[in-house]
């Protein structure tokens, strides 16, 4: 996979190098040419075309996009409240992530999203301490988010 | 008009920062200094690009990064401190 | 026209960041108050940001590297700190306003392992 992009990569330059015009424009041209002519000779590489990957790793971010709007109106809503009415608490919450990658990953999205901050991770058993800043009413949607994040990360990485 | 707008809008960061300012002097606890330290960071990084747009000249953009990554690192260092007490663990052969 | 999609976003940003100042006053302790910091600030930023990046591009004709790479440091060491100040305050013994507490139990029974272990 990181093969076919460098591929793709050398593609977009030596169209760059054969125009003679150094500009964002030509270059983006190329690489959509690059990644046109490797998908249509994927048969010949050992693994898929990434462009699957690509696009999970573009739904990935619009995902993330999207809580952190949610998450950020939910955060100043409670703030700008006359009356301040929230109960902070911190609970555990299991994971389906193993390896680093995928659980600092997965602690980074959460960190933004809804109402909770990661706090402590035990990988050994795979376990996260999240703060909530108001348990009773968000404790349901951070699991539901978790799992969300949990399905597109482990689309990107396995 | 935009002028204006722009001016108010780097007048509003100013007011944040002073609210981050009386909770970095009054601040019950460590922690909290260091998270009105770190947003004080943002907030400036806001005023420099406001400012780029107000004086219309893209020379202070490296400031943006510089100050981003000094602030990630201050803020880095003082929570190894208040955590461990020491800011560069050595390594120690026993 | 383009500065009318730029002074929006600025201002939307910059009362982003505001009202997150406002919550450093308002909240009741550190966890909560980082929750401030992580989140508004970090969208408020990010508004500032891209409109500027959106200025030089359409105005100037001018696209900035630098400041795709400041936007993605910004995103990338938001939660980062978030995380290091509200574990690290823990740890400092802050203790938190709520009720449930889960995580208390189990790093005493972590602390009492690891020194059973150095004893041994």
């Amino acid at each position: 996979m990181t093969m076919q992009i460098l591929l793709n990569l050398l593609v977009a330059m030596i169209w760059m190098l054969l125009h003679d015009k150094w500009s964002m424009l030509t270059f983006v041209i190329g690489f959509i040419l690059g990644a046109f002519i490797i998908f249509s000779m994927r048969r010949f590489f050992p693994t898929p075309f990434y462009g699957r990957k690509l696009w999970s790793l573009a739904k990935l971010v619009g995902l993330f996009s999207l809580e952190l709007f949610v998450s950020s109106a939910v955060v100043s809503w409670q703030i700008i409240r006359p009356r301040l009415n929230i109960e902070p608490g911190i609970f555990k919450m299991k994971t389906r992530m193993r390896t680093e990658w995928e659980l600092s990953m997965l602690a980074n999205l959460m960190t933004l999203t809804p109402g909770s901050v990661v706090m402590e991770i035990a990988p050994d058993e795979g376990i996260m301490y999240v703060h909530a800043m108001d348990v009773p009413s968000m404790k349901k949607s951070i699991l539901r988010t978790r799992d969300r994040f949990e399905d597109a990360i482990i689309e990107v990485m396995r | 008009m935009f002028q204006t707008l722009l001016m108010t809008s780097l007048i509003m960061l100013t007011i944040s920062i002073a609210i981050a300012l009386y909770r970095v002097v009054k601040g019950p606890s460590l922690p909290d200094r260091i998270l009105a330290l770190d947003s004080i960071g943002y907030n400036i990084i806001g005023i420099v690009a406001v400012l780029c747009i107000m004086l219309d000249s893209s020379s202070y953009l490296e400031t943006i990064l510089l100050i981003g990554i000094l602030a990630f690192l201050s803020t880095v260092a003082l929570c190894k401190f208040l955590e461990r007490g020491v800011v560069i663990e050595r390594k120690r052969n026993d | 026209m383009i500065e009318i999609v730029v002074v929006v976003m600025v201002l939307a940003g910059t009362v982003l960041s505001l009202i997150s100042s406002l919550g450093f006053l308002r909240l009741p302790d550190v966890y909560t108050r980082s929750h401030a910091a992580t989140k508004s600030i970090t969208l408020g930023i990010l508004f500032i940001l891209l409109s500027t990046f959106l200025y030089f591009m359409f105005v100037h004709n001018q696209v900035s590297v630098r400041l795709l790479l400041g936007i993605i440091f910004v995103f990338l060491t938001a939660p980062v700190t978030g995380h290091l100040i509200a574990r690290s305050a823990y740890r400092f013994g802050v203790k938190p306003a709520g009720i449930t507490d889960e995580l208390a139990a189990d790093l005493e029974r972590e602390k009492r392992k690891t020194a059973e272990s150095s004893q041994a």
